[in-house]
């Protein structure tokens, strides 16, 4: 889910909506990220994320969005995210930064990720720098780390987000806004409930809507478990 | 009465309106392969004879294809009531002046969103170009997961009265309500996009969407399509 405020697209996304939507879909727990990166375009993403989690206890985790390009004051925003201000996990987002997924800036964020057992969620969708066979490269590259295809590959890319997951065990596939149900229940089969992951991309996107879509998929009710869930709170409960 | 603005043909297409709970659709050919179009909308205006009360069929053709306008008139001939274009698949650029023949009275539908060929500014310019013409733009003129289509639907819907969207696969129930609010709900159409898309799922952006009302929803999921296609 995402809290940000970003007057240019006219978006405003506010942690207290995040909280009435997952109310809403009979979500116990979210997890927040900006729309933009620190240190650009803002300085204080990671305080505007610490602050929605901290107003809403036990209800939200924090990922951090932070530009790749910043070297050694990119890795120090993660270690401070992580390690003083309990952060679950990094997302990079390369339409934003076109920070190539396998170049060395972002392998290095990946790694330090990694270091803390903290996966790293990437928008995959159909954009270049985004696709899943780009983003195959990092997890081909960090193979300790554990990285989120979210979007699992967005309109036109479902089927190759799939075949990377079955070729990188460190991959996993996240739902959200991706439009097709079947296209759940194929991957469950494919790779593994373990490693398939409910997300609304909330506020805008309705929790409750996208809840419903992992239903239509017609999961067994032990993968739906896992796909809704259980997954995510494994990978939040790994983080050191 | 739900309608759905597009379906396209295909064994199953009945048994999936039914299971959605769908009574009425748009039912357009899908891309032809080793034959022209006139094979494809041979088979739409079959099906529509077949389900007379259900579905209404519209023709496909390439426009850059030699006899592309006759076939359009022989397909309208056939009972088709509206024309639908699909510049990534046939490969032409919407806004290429060789579109414009085609374009008259009948409503057109174009699928949307499509790099290079079919942005939602572009089916804004063919919308512009034809302001007698309904055009309706599928997928809310835009499909990016980022949402990086959504500023130049918007601009494309507010240059073009005539344009209308989509609800298939839109990304972000909000952008929808946005279009409903700045625009009117008169502007947007329900469609599945089966069978590429779930229209049970597609329903839902429509129905569960938490910015619009009851007459919103009603508009968007019968009478516009109602008036659009003339239906009783």
């Amino acid at each position: 889910m995402h809290v940000d405020h970003l007057p240019a697209l006219g978006w405003s996304l506010e942690a207290a909506e995040c909280v009435r939507r997952l109310d809403e879909a009979g979500i116990e727990k979210g997890v927040v990220m900006t729309i933009v990166d620190a240190p650009e375009v803002n300085p204080h993403a990671l305080e505007l994320i610490a602050d929605a989690v901290a107003a809403f206890p036990g209800r939200l985790e924090a990922f951090a969005r932070i530009h790749p390009w910043y070297g050694d004051e990119a890795v120090a925003l993660l270690e401070r995210a992580i390690v003083e201000l309990g952060f679950k996990g990094l997302k990079l987002h390369p339409v934003t930064t076109i920070a190539h997924p396998a170049e060395d800036d972002t392998l290095r964020l990946i790694r330090a990720a990694a270091a803390h057992g903290a996966p790293t969620l990437f928008h995959c969708g159909d954009e270049p720098l985004t696709t899943p066979l780009a983003i195959a490269r990092a997890a081909e590259a960090c193979a300790e780390a554990t990285i989120v295809l979210g979007h699992m590959g967005g309109y036109f890319h479902v089927d190759e987000a799939i075949a990377v997951a079955e070729r990188h065990p460190n991959l996993l596939l996240e739902t959200s806004a991706m439009p097709y149900p079947a296209k759940i229940r194929e991957a469950v089969e494919r790779v593994g409930a373990e490693r398939v992951l409910y997300a609304s991309d909330g506020p805008a996107c309705s929790p409750r809507i996208e809840v419903e879509k992992v239903r239509l998929a017609g999961l067994d009710p032990a993968a739906e478990r896992l796909v809704l869930g259980e997954n995510a709170a494994r990978l939040l409960e790994a983080v050191r | 009465m739900i309608v759905d603005s597009l379906v396209f043909a295909a064994d199953g297409l009945v048994e999936a309106l039914d299971a959605a709970g769908i009574e009425r659709a748009v039912v357009c050919p899908p891309r032809a392969r080793g034959h022209g179009y006139d094979v494809e909308n041979d088979r739409v205006a079959e099906l529509v004879r077949s389900h007379p009360d259900r579905l209404v069929g519209f023709a496909r053709v390439d426009p850059l294809a030699p006899g592309a306008g006759a076939e359009l008139e022989r397909s309208l001939g056939l009972g088709l009531r509206g024309l639908f274009l699909h510049p990534w698949e046939d490969a032409f650029a919407i806004a290429d002046q060789a579109v414009d023949p085609l374009i008259g009275e009948v409503p057109v539908i174009v699928a949307t969103g499509y790099p290079w060929v079919s942005e939602a500014l572009q089916v804004g310019e063919l919308a512009r170009r034809h302001p007698q013409t309904q055009v309706v733009a599928t997928n809310g003129a835009q499909i990016n997961i980022s949402g990086l289509g959504q500023r130049d639907a918007l601009l494309a819907l507010e240059a073009s009265p005539n344009l209308l969207i989509h609800t298939t696969g839109v990304y972000r129930e909000d952008f929808l309500e946005g279009v409903v609010e700045r625009f009117g709900p008169e502007r947007v159409l329900f469609a599945s996009g089966w069978p590429r898309f779930d229209p049970r799922l597609e329903l839902l952006r429509v129905e569960w969407a938490p910015g619009l009302d009851d007459d919103a929803r009603t508009a968007i999921l019968r009478d516009n399509a109602a008036s659009l296609l003339g239906l009783a």
